[in-house]
């Protein structure tokens, strides 16, 4: 109450006093009412708000109940189904009556057990104690310092030990009353110890018994896992009884190593359950499938993984999915979007070329490669021979210097050797003087090695577009200003990007290109060939692998290389014809050393041939190794020149009647314009992807893209978009990378520029999904210790393949590199480019598709092979011909693989088929003359007609033989695996013309199926080790022989061999 | 005019107490100058009547001849403190709900950020970087204005005006705080919402570009008159700085001296109070705006440049 001070005032004269009368009881209550509000709603997000993955949990638990029940009985039809078979019928059976037989003797075993742990219940407690205080008094007695006073501990032990212990033990029989017994410690301890012993006796005898039936028991589950799709019943009830014993908290993954906190799994909980569920499966909810790829998780463990470290995204936020996702401004590492996830697998798998589990990302790969992105932007490990040939230069210079220096130390060595005072001073001067001779020599081997390698990778070294050295012997001139301006209005999906060049950009570019191309040797000049038989051979050799022909729709082909439908009006005829004869065959060889192009002065002048080839590679002027033929990675077909004209003259018809070039083009021989060029060339790195004169060693004028994912946002540039791109969502690496694919000069709009300072990069033109993975494969090129040490992915989750592994990376590289997919299979499921043509659509057809590598080194001799590859015609003289199956019209071209190369595919293939390295050849019992007698009845015996489609060397057959020949299988297959392909053909390489079931199973010996000659009654040996052997006998003479016996009609076509494997098949 | 950037920078929850601030100085100053110009007329009141003055009133507004003359801590004071502190808890927990902690991305020396700015209450000594050596802006003006703060009770002369709010019985005192606080928030709000990537000024509503491109250079007094040599350049700073400390001292006395009030509490200082009282008003009160202006207005650096200080 207020101290009135001046009472009795005139108070009813003025109002009453605001502080003093005045309530504020209504303004307390709105603000006690306010502040309820605000503790129930700090309350509501503690609880809920704050933590949405309290319901998805409770959601995810009622709608995965429910799905199970739904799949219950549907599980148990399926397992009863499983169960109606007679086998497990009889499994069940027995499991049963071994049960039953168990029954007395486990019942027994049980009881003396549950007696014999209740006795040692109550020997325990005591026992126990007493240990633990004579243990005690030890510990003390040990420790103690003085001897009366181990004395005493020596007598307090002696009491302890004698007890008495009371303890009121059952009899064993557990009739008898129980008696309470008086024991010392000893006694105790023996009693405890025996009842223990008896234990381990029993539980061992129960384990005895039980074995049976657990062994049944085992074979049943395994025999119904293995014919049951999904689970059994008794697993979907385990899942039901975790749903219902399923506890709502936050699921978290912590690995240490890693210094990762993965708490994904408290939204996403059904991602590693057993079931596969889609968001069908879950009310729509796709927030609770599992994961899509079961094979992916099985081999990346989430409790080792983790989430984040493939996917992105903020393992530890579990307060909204845009936080837990990453998707805002502070978290560095956004999830990937749904279309990128792929990008995830390449911070530790960025050594593998092929991903067998990431397509996408492979294809990204593949387009880096393929559409020449490596020219301009080095990326680690793609175009790795430049890389090599320029480290292994820079390590030749190193050691030329060191040499230098060892000999000028040698010399002064001598020098203060000649001049030293005494004897043994000018001893340790020579000895240094003679070790740095030693050096000296040891540099010149070192050099020697190294200069052998950069020959390989020289011949390893390749450029994605053509050698534009050979312009004017190759090209039309008043066709390329018309190709600069449009590649691709030219010739639809062209590696050539289409750059943005001005009228004059673009003749100052013809210019200085048209100039400095070589004149000569000029290409011999041709007679025209038969274009019908071109394009037959076009057609046929296997060219369609790589090349495509025909616009628009009628487009067939491989992407591989270009498109050859307008070649006829931008080609020189006889160029051509060099170029389909030999791609490889280069107008001058170039000289790295000299950097110029060495011509036939140059050779003269030393007195020499002007010959260049792998054995006159070295440069007459300074005996550096020479680029000797054109860095590309077409193949020689080994066609004849008839050949060459033919299909030379073919594609010289390709053309378009009505295109229209410039007629005067005269501006082309203008020096003054050459020059401005050659500085344009040299802007636009035109030397990346093309051999150019005086540009050779012109170096790499983009940014290197081996971390670009990793790039700081702020180092993107964006121009004048990033506000536009903040507006709309896309200020992302992904926003930028995507729409810098799709117009490279996307970022320069609104600037203003000089013409030299624009966005050089050219317009890819890539198709939505090749954008979409090559963008993936940007996003993934990342720098993982860059992301700091909160997320930094620990050195052992990367994969460093070792051994085997590593040979298929390694091989995949040179695969991908010549295309060897275009014609042959070598991964599961994989169809080769010829396969899906729709000349190989026709059955006659499809047995000349060459033959699938799938388990290629499993069937040849790893030195064989080596031999076919480097030289597939395998001989020095017959060279129009495939070394193998000369029956096919595809030709295994010659690639003129450097030995690298051909090391690096054999171990491929070795590693692909599991082959042990290196391989030792199993020795082959030589076969007696009985044997050699059967084998041959068997051979050409009217059952087993095996020369009816395998080449005999024979002129009439051979040209209806779909097989290859026998006399090759000593050098080339290895045994076992001849012996596995001759009892099962299609297991091996499906669909192939060789008749499965040629043998049946008698014991444990195969017999041939047909009727066997007479000579193989009394036979007890295995037929297909005998056809073995001989198969690997056979010489020349032997083949003779058996041709002479078998008639092989030259009407004997491929049709008939069908039949007849058809009828011998089994299965 | 970007809105979205505008929008941007005040929605950040950093920002939060800075536009509260734009709200809540504003109308506690308004509230607060009503406070005091009620109590003026009243002080004129009772100074008209001293009967009155002499017998019951209470000297604080608001008031009425019968009304008590002091009223009591508890409940009258307690009750709307105890109002006070729920509002404010409550508002408390609404903020603390809706508004996370602006945390930011793991901390990356070889990339930082840009701007980095200080937190709020930091912006404004941040913002006088500008203006001076990180030694003079960062340790010197902060402690002077600590040490000017600590040193007002013992300077302040005046006897009236304690315990309620007025104008009329401490201009000099209200005036001097004024605009000491005005510019502490003004150094927070162009540090705030003017200052973007860069550190650069950006107009309210200008897009914040951490790409833009100005042309700024800046001069130094001595260079204006063509001094080159460091004798000249001392003298000439020194010369500046003394005049610009003798014409503030001078209309900073004349200021300080209006009005008899004035004149009579002046006239109980004594030398040493007063001097204390003229540096700290010159240097904080007048000689930071000043500088500011020079920089902002005239692209000027440096006044005073020595070899060992540079102001």
């Amino acid at each position: 109450m207020a101290r009135d001070v001046n009472p009795g005032a005139d108070r009813q004269s003025t109002g009453p006093d605001p502080i003093v009368d005045k309530s504020l009881s209504g303004p307390l209550l709105i603000a006690a009412f306010v502040m309820f509000l605000a503790l129930g709603w700090a309350l509501y997000a503690e609880l809920y708000g704050g933590r949405p993955w309290k319901n998805h949990q409770r959601r995810f638990v009622s709608l995965y109940t429910s799905y199970l029940k739904k799949l219950r009985p549907r599980q148990l039809a399926a397992e009863k189904a499983a169960f109606a078979s007679p086998e497990l019928q009889k499994l069940e059976e027995q499991l049963t009556a071994a049960e039953r037989s168990a029954g007395p003797r486990l019942s027994e075993i049980d009881r003396q057990l549950t007696s014999i742990r209740h006795r040692l219940a109550i020997l325990k407690e005591p026992f126990q104690d007493a240990r633990a205080k004579i243990a005690a008094l030890t510990y003390e007695l040990e420790h103690a310092t003085s001897a009366n006073g181990k004395r005493s501990i020596r007598h307090d032990i002696e009491e302890a030990k004698k007890g008495p212990f009371r303890v009121a033990l059952p009899p064993e029989d557990g009739k008898a009353l129980i008696v309470p017994a008086s024991l010392t410690f000893g006694e105790l301890e023996r009693r405890f110890a025996e009842c223990k012993s008896r234990e381990a006796q029993l539980i061992a005898q129960q384990n005895e018994v039980t074995s049976e039936s657990r062994e049944l028991r085992r074979k049943r589950n395994d025999y119904l896992s293995e014919r049951l799709v999904g689970l059994t019943q008794q697993q979907i009830d385990g899942l039901l009884r975790k749903m219902n014993e399923f506890r709502v908290e936050i699921k978290q993954i912590h690995i240490e190593e890693a210094g990762l906190v993965e708490r994904c799994e408290s939204c996403h909980l059904g991602i590693r359950e057993p079931v596969t569920m889609t968001a069908a499966d879950m009310g729509g909810n796709p927030l609770f499938v599992s994961h899509p790829v079961k094979d992916l998780m099985a081999i990346h463990d989430p409790n080792r993984f983790g989430c984040s470290p493939c996917h992105n995204g903020n393992g530890l936020a579990v307060s909204s999915v845009r936080k837990a996702h990453g998707n805002y401004e502070h978290w560095l590492w956004p999830l990937f979007a749904k279309e990128n996830t792929e990008a995830g697998c390449l911070q530790c798998h960025f050594k593998d070329r092929v991903l067998e589990h990431a397509p996408v990302l492979t294809r990204g790969r593949d387009l880096y490669e393929l559409k020449g992105c490596a020219g301009c932007h080095r990326y680690e490990g793609v175009d790795r021979d430049a890389d090599g040939v320029a480290d292994v230069r820079k390590e030749i210079q190193n050691l030329q210097t060191r040499q230098k220096e060892s000999r000028l130390e040698m010399d002064r060595e001598i020098k203060n050797g000649d001049q030293a005072n005494s004897n043994e001073e000018a001893q340790k001067h020579f000895a240094r003087a003679e070790n740095l001779r030693v050096t000296v020599s040891n540099i010149d081997a070192m050099i020697g090695e190294l200069e052998q390698k950069s020959k390989f990778l020289m011949q390893d070294l390749k450029k994605i577009g053509p050698n534009l050295k050979d312009v004017r012997l190759k090209l039309r001139r008043n066709w390329l200003p018309v190709w600069l301006r449009d590649p691709h209005a030219f010739r639809p999906g062209t590696k050539m990007p289409k750059f943005r060049l001005t009228d004059d950009e673009i003749r100052a570019i013809s210019a200085f290109i048209w100039q400095s191309g070589l004149d000569g040797p000029l290409p011999v000049p041709q007679a025209k060939g038969d274009a019908a038989k071109g394009k037959e051979l076009f057609e046929t050799r296997g060219c369609l692998a790589c090349h495509s022909i025909g616009e628009g729709d009628q487009r067939i082909g491989g992407e591989f290389a270009a498109n050859l439908s307008r070649l006829g009006e931008k080609a020189n005829y006889d160029y051509i014809v060099r170029w389909v004869h030999n791609p490889r065959e280069r107008t001058r060889p170039y000289c790295p050393h000299e950097k110029r192009d060495l011509g036939p002065e140059d050779y003269s002048r030393h007195g020499l041939p002007f010959v260049a080839d792998p054995d006159h590679s070295s440069c007459p002027n300074d005996g550096s190794e020479l680029q000797i033929q054109n860095m590309t990675v077409m193949p020689s077909l080994r066609l004849s020149t008839e050949e060459s004209r033919d299909i030379a003259t073919y594609l010289m018809g390709l053309k378009h009647e009505y295109a229209a070039y410039p007629a005067d083009v005269s501006y082309m021989e203008d020096a003054s314009l050459a020059a401005r060029g050659k500085q344009m060339v040299g802007r636009y790195g035109c030397a990346s992807c093309h051999e150019i004169k005086t540009l050779e060693e012109a170096p790499r004028i983009g940014t290197e893209l081996t971390r670009e994912g990793s790039k700081p946002m702020e180092q993107l540039d964006f121009g004048l978009l990033e506000h536009k791109a903040r507006k709309e969502g896309w200020y992302s690496h992904r926003g930028f990378v995507e729409r810098k694919l799709n117009d490279p000069a996307v970022y320069d709009q609104g600037r203003e520029k000089a013409p030299e300072d624009r966005l050089r990069m050219p317009n890819v033109q890539l198709t939505q999904a090749d954008s979409r993975a090559l963008t993936t494969f940007l996003l993934g090129s990342v720098d993982s210790p860059f992301r700091g040490e909160f997320r930094a992915i620990p050195a052992q989750f990367r994969y460093l393949p070792t051994d085997q592994q590593r040979d298929l990376q390694e091989g995949w590289w040179v695969i991908k590199k010549y295309n060897c997919m275009g014609c042959h299979t070598i991964q599961v499921g994989q169809k080769s480019v010829l396969s899906a043509l729709p000349r190989y659509q026709d059955p006659d057809w499809k047995e000349q598709l060459p033959p699938s590598l799938l388990q290629e080194a499993a069937r040849t001799n790893p030195g064989w092979l080596a031999r076919f590859l480097s030289n597939p015609a395998l001989s020095e003289e017959d060279v129009h011909r495939n070394g193998v199956r000369t029956y096919l019209a595809a030709r295994m071209p010659t690639f003129n693989f450097s030995p690298n190369e051909v090391r690096i595919l054999v171990r491929f293939f070795e590693a692909a088929a599991g082959q042990p390295n290196p391989y030792i050849a199993l020795k082959l019992e030589p076969l007696d003359e009985r044997e050699r007698l059967m084998s041959r009845a068997l051979f050409s015996s009217q059952a087993a007609p095996c020369l009816k489609c395998h080449l005999t060397g024979d002129e009439r057959h051979d040209r209806y033989a779909t097989a290859p020949n026998f006399l090759m299988a000593k050098e080339r297959l290895k045994p076992s695996w001849t012996a596995r392909w001759m009892l099962d053909p299609q297991a091996i390489s499906p669909g192939t013309a060789m008749p499965s079931g040629l043998f049946h199973r008698d014991g444990d010996r195969w017999t041939f199926a047909g009727p066997t000659p007479n000579v193989f009654k009394g036979y007890n040996g295995d037929h297909v080790q005998l056809l073995l052997r001989y198969m690997f006998e056979l010489t020349p003479e032997e083949q003779r022989r058996l041709t002479r016996a078998v008639p092989t009609a030259p009407t004997a076509a491929t049709r008939q061999s069908e039949t007849v494997s058809s009828g011998v098949r089994s299965r | 005019m970007d809105w979205a950037q505008l929008w941007h920078i005040v929605s950040l929850p950093d920002n939060l107490p800075i536009v509260a601030l734009a709200v809540l100085v504003p109308f506690y100053a308004w509230y607060g100058l009503r406070q005091a110009r009620k109590t003026d007329q009243l002080i004129g009141t009772l100074e008209a009547n001293p009967e009155m003055a002499a017998t019951h009133h209470r000297k604080v507004h608001p008031w009425q001849p019968a009304w008590a003359r002091e009223v009591q801590v508890w409940p009258y004071l307690l009750r709307i403190e105890f109002l006070a502190a729920v509002i404010v808890t409550a508002v408390l927990l609404v903020w603390s709900i809706t508004l996370d902690a602006p945390l930011e991305e793991p901390a990356n020396p070889n990339h930082t950020m840009n701007p980095s700015k200080a937190p709020w209450y930091f912006v404004g000594l941040q913002e006088m970087l500008v203006y001076f050596d990180p030694w003079f802006a960062g340790v010197v003006l902060p402690t002077l204005i600590i040490i000017g703060l600590m040193a007002f009770p013992y300077i302040d002369a005046n006897p009236l005006g304690v315990g309620y709010y007025t104008i009329r019985q401490r201009t000099v005192a209200l005036a001097s705080f004024g605009i000491g606080f005005l510019m502490w928030l003004t150094l927070i709000f162009i540090g705030t919402f003017i200052r973007g990537p860069g550190w650069m000024w950006f107009s309210p509503g200008r897009t914040w570009d951490h790409t833009r491109v100005v042309y700024e250079t800046n001069r130094n007094l001595p260079d204006l008159f063509g001094i080159t040599g460091p004798w000249g350049k001392a003298i000439l700073g020194i010369i500046a700085v003394g005049a610009f400390y003798a014409v503030a001292g001078w209309a900073s006395h004349k200021l300080v001296t209006r009005g008899s009030l004035n004149q009579k509490i002046y006239e109980r200082t004594n030398l040493l109070q007063y001097a204390t009282f003229q540096f700290f008003a010159i240097t904080i009160l007048a000689g930071l705006p000043a500088k500011m202006l020079l920089r902002l207005l005239f692209r000027i650096k440096y006044v005073l440049i020595t070899p060992w200080v540079n102001i």
